[in-house]
C-alpha cells in the first residue's frame, strides 16, 4: 500500500497520461452520443464531474466500513442517487440542455468510468486523493469530449458554441453531426493519439 | 386491432434497424468494442442481452405503470391507507426511477443467472460468462428509460405504452444490438488479416468500421413512415371524413 | 463479482450468528438508503415545482406568437400585458380509438377569445414530430405553427423548425386540407416542400391537417356555446 499514488499524481494522471476516454476507453457511450455540439459536451462533462466527485468522496469516507460482497451495491446506490440529483438540477436550471441530453444523463449510472474510479481509487485511498482523482479524471473526460465535439461541430455546422466560425460558403458536412460522424471522428482521433504517443515513446526510448 | 399490430411491428422494426441501439443511439458500445472479436462470442453476448433486456423491460414497465408514475395504482392505494385520497392521488415517485431501474436490472441479472444455472446447464455454459457483464450494459438501462418516457412523458394517459409495446421495443432493441455486434465481429475477423496502420490497430479501426456501418444503417431512416403509409391507408381517410360530418351538423 | 464465501464461524454463538445475519451485515446499505432517500425527497420538494413550471412554460411562452404573430407578440410584451390562457382537453372519437388533444384557449384582457393553440404530433421522417398549432377562434385560418420536438436530418429535414418554412402556414384557410407542392410553386392553399425533405414537409402538413379536421367540430361548437 506504500506506493499508492498521491493526490497530485492522481490529478495529473487523470488528465492526459491515463485519460479515461483515449487511454482507458471508458465511458464511450456519452463520448459518442453527446458530442455533436460543444455545449452539450461541456454540460455532460459537468454532470460527470459532479457525480464522480460526490461518489468518490462518499465511497472514500466509508471505505473502512465496506463489506466486500456489498461493495458494488453501495457504489451503484451512491452513483444512482447523485445521477438523479444531477438530472433534476439540469431539468430545473437548464431545461433546454437537459432535453438535448435526454437519456444520456441517467446513463451515467452505467458509465464504467465512475464505478471503475470508485473501485480503483476511492475505495482504497483518503478523501483528498479521491477528490483529486475525481477532478482529474473528469477534466480528462471533458478534454476528450470537447476535442471530439469541437471537430464535429466545426465541420458539421461551421460553428463553435453555436457561433459561426467558418465563412458562410463552408458546405456543412452534415454527416459529422449525425451518428456516423461520431464513430469516424472518434476513431480517427484515437488513431492520432495512439500515433503521437507511440512517437513520443519511441523518441524517449531512443535517447 | 390491425392498427395495434402494425404499431407493434413498426416499433420492433424501428428499434432493431432504423434507430439501432448501437449504431444510432450509441448504447452498448463497451461490449460492442470489447466482445466483438469472434462471431460466436458476439452471438452469445447478443442472445444474453435479448434475454435480459426482455425481462428488464417487463419489470420496468410494471414498476413504472403501477408504482412510479404520478397517480399509479399501487402507490396510490398504499398511500391511501395513511393519507387522504386526494393527497394520495398526487403521489409522484418518478424521482426514484433511476435507482429502481438499476437495481431491477442487476437483481434480474442475478436471478436469471441462478435460474439458468440450475435448470438449463447447457444454456448456462453458453451464456454464463456474459451474464454478469450485462449489468453495466447501457442498452438495458436505455430500454428501461425509453419505456419510462413513453409512459410518463405522454400528454394524455391513453397514449401510454402497454406491455406489448414495451416488450417489443426491448426485444427489437436487443435484436438490433445482436445484428450490429455480429456484423461487427464478422468484419473484425477479416480485419485481423489486413494490414492496418499500427496506431489504428484494435479499437480505432473498429470505430471507423462502425462509422461506415452506421452510415449504412442510416439508409433505413424513413422506412417506418413509408411502411405505415403502405399498410394502413384506410383509417386515415375515415378519420378525416368523420369530423367534417360532425362539423356539418 | 462472485460473492466471497463467508468463513465458517469457529464458535456459532448467538452473537456470532447475529453478526452474520444478512440484515445486520447490510446496515450500511440501509443507512445509506435512508440518507439518500431523504435527500432525494428534499430535492423533489425544492426542484419539482420548478421542473413542472419549465415544462409548462415551454408551451405557454409560445402562445402569444402563435396567436398574434411575431409582431403582435412583441407589442404585447412591450405593453406589458399578458394573454389569459386556459388549458383544456378535448376527446375526439375516431374509429378504433379516442384521440385526446391538449388545447390552450387564449383570451385578451377584455375576455375576448383570440384563438386556440393545439398541442399535437405525429410520425415524421426520422422520429415523432411534436408541434404547436395556433388557429383563430372560429378555426377558419391557421395563425401559426411551432415545432417543439423533432429529430429530422440536420441541414435538410430540420428546416421545418425555421421561420421561413413554418411561416407559410400562417393565414392558411382550413376549409380544405393543405397539400404539399415541390419546386416552390405552391398555390394559395398549399405548402412549398423543403428541397430534399419532402417527407418531413408532408409529415408536418399531415399533422396540421389531421388536427384541424379532428378539432374543427368540437372547437367551433365550444366557441358558440361559450358565447
Amino acid at each position: 500500500m506504500a506506493d499508492q499514488p498521491t493526490a497530485a499524481e492522481r490529478f495529473i494522471q487523470g488528465i492526459l497520461p491515463e485519460n479515461p476516454v483515449y487511454r482507458q476507453l471508458l465511458g464511450l457511450c456519452p463520448t459518442l452520443a453527446v458530442t455533436n455540439g460543444l455545449k452539450a459536451a461541456i454540460t455532460m462533462s459537468a454532470a460527470v464531474l459532479f457525480v464522480l466527485f460526490c461518489a468518490n468522496v462518499i465511497v472514500s469516507l466509508i471505505r473502512n466500513l465496506l463489506k466486500p460482497h456489498l461493495r458494488i451495491v453501495i457504489f451503484t446506490l451512491t452513483i444512482a442517487t447523485f445521477v438523479t440529483f444531477a438530472d433534476r438540477f439540469l431539468a430545473a436550471y437548464v431545461y433546454q440542455m437537459s432535453k438535448v441530453l435526454g437519456p444520456y444523463i441517467p446513463l451515467i449510472i452505467v458509465n464504467c468510468l465512475i464505478i471503475c474510479r470508485c473501485e480503483v481509487c476511492a475505495s482504497k485511498q483518503g478523501v483528498v486523493t479521491a477528490g483529486a482523482d475525481a477532478i482529474g479524471q473528469s477534466l480528462g473526460f471533458c478534454l476528450a469530449l470537447c476535442s471530439i465535439a469541437a471537430v464535429r461541430e466545426l465541420l458539421g455546422t461551421g460553428m463553435l458554441f453555436d457561433i459561426r466560425v467558418l465563412p458562410v460558403v463552408w458546405p456543412d458536412w452534415v454527416i459529422m453531426v449525425l451518428p456516423p460522424g461520431a464513430f469516424l471522428t472518434f476513431g480517427l482521433l484515437l488513431g492520432l493519439v495512439n500515433w503521437y504517443s507511440d512517437r513520443r515513446a519511441a523518441a524517449a526510448g531512443g535517447k | 386491432m390491425i392498427s395495434y399490430l402494425i404499431d407493434i411491428f413498426l416499433i420492433g422494426i424501428g428499434a432493431a434497424l432504423i434507430n439501432n441501439f448501437v449504431l444510432y443511439y450509441f448504447v452498448g458500445i463497451c461490449p460492442f468494442v470489447g466482445v466483438s472479436r469472434k462471431i460466436s462470442t458476439a452471438f452469445g453476448m447478443g442472445c444474453a442481452v435479448i434475454f435480459v433486456i426482455a425481462i428488464a423491460a417487463v419489470i420496468s414497465w410494471a414498476i413504472t405503470t403501477y408504482v412510479l408514475m404520478p397517480g399509479a395504482l399501487l402507490s396510490r392505494t398504499v398511500a391511501g391507507l395513511f393519507v387522504p385520497p386526494e393527497t394520495a392521488a398526487g403521489i409522484d415517485l418518478t424521482i426514484l426511477s433511476y435507482i429502481v431501474y438499476i437495481f431491477a436490472i442487476s437483481s434480474s441479472v442475478q436471478f436469471v443467472e441462478m435460474y439458468v444455472r440450475k435448470f438449463f446447464p447447457p444454456l448456462y455454459k453458453a451464456l454464463g460468462v456474459y451474464l454478469p457483464l450485462i449489468t453495466t450494459n447501457c442498452a438495458i438501462l436505455f430500454a428501461c428509460l425509453v419505456i419510462m418516457s413513453k409512459i410518463t412523458g405522454v400528454d394524455n394517459p391513453a397514449d401510454a405504452w402497454d406491455l406489448g409495446r414495451a416488450l417489443t421495443l426491448a426485444v427489437g432493441g436487443g435484436i438490433g444490438f445482436t445484428i450490429a455486434i455480429v456484423i461487427m465481429a464478422g468484419i473484425r475477423e477479416e480485419l485481423d488479416l489486413c494490414d492496418v496502420p499500427k496506431p489504428f490497430k484494435g479499437v480505432a479501426i473498429s470505430l471507423i468500421v462502425a462509422g461506415i456501418l452506421s452510415l449504412g444503417f442510416m439508409g433505413f431512416t424513413g422506412v417506418d413512415s413509408g411502411l405505415r403509409k403502405a399498410m394502413m391507408p384506410k383509417p386515415e381517410v375515415v378519420a378525416q371524413v368523420q369530423p367534417e360530418a360532425e362539423a356539418g351538423k | 463479482m462472485k460473492p466471497i464465501q463467508q468463513m465458517e464461524p469457529l464458535s456459532p454463538t448467538a452473537f456470532e450468528r447475529l453478526r452474520n445475519n444478512n440484515i445486520i451485515q447490510a446496515w450500511l446499505v440501509l443507512i445509506l438508503t435512508l440518507c439518500f432517500g431523504s435527500s432525494l425527497a428534499g430535492i423533489q420538494m425544492t426542484l419539482g415545482p420548478k421542473i413542472e413550471e419549465n415544462k409548462l412554460n415551454e408551451t405557454l411562452e409560445k402562445i402569444p406568437e402563435l396567436i398574434l404573430g411575431a409582431e403582435g407578440a412583441q407589442k404585447l410584451t412591450e405593453s406589458g400585458e399578458k394573454l389569459d390562457v386556459i388549458p383544456r382537453s378535448f376527446v375526439v372519437d375516431k374509429p378504433g380509438k379516442k384521440a385526446v388533444y391538449n388545447v390552450y384557449e387564449a383570451f385578451d384582457k377584455d375576455k375576448k377569445r383570440l384563438g386556440w393553440v393545439v398541442k399535437t404530433g405525429g410520425q415524421g421522417y426520422a422520429d415523432r414530430i411534436e408541434l404547436l398549432l395556433g388557429v383563430d377562434p372560429e378555426v377558419k385560418t391557421v395563425s401559426g405553427i411551432f415545432v417543439l420536438e423533432q429529430k429530422e436530418t440536420p441541414g435538410l429535414g430540420n428546416k421545418i423548425t425555421f421561420e421561413e418554412w413554418r411561416g407559410q402556414f400562417k393565414g392558411k384557410n382550413t376549409e380544405t386540407p393543405m397539400g404539399v407542392v415541390k419546386g416552390g410553386k405552391a398555390g394559395a392553399g398549399d405548402i412549398n416542400a423543403i428541397t430534399g425533405a419532402t417527407i418531413s414537409s408532408r409529415a408536418v402538413t399531415d399533422i396540421v391537417n389531421m388536427a384541424v379536421a379532428d378539432l374543427k367540430g368540437p372547437l367551433t361548437a365550444n366557441a358558440e356555446g361559450g358565447k
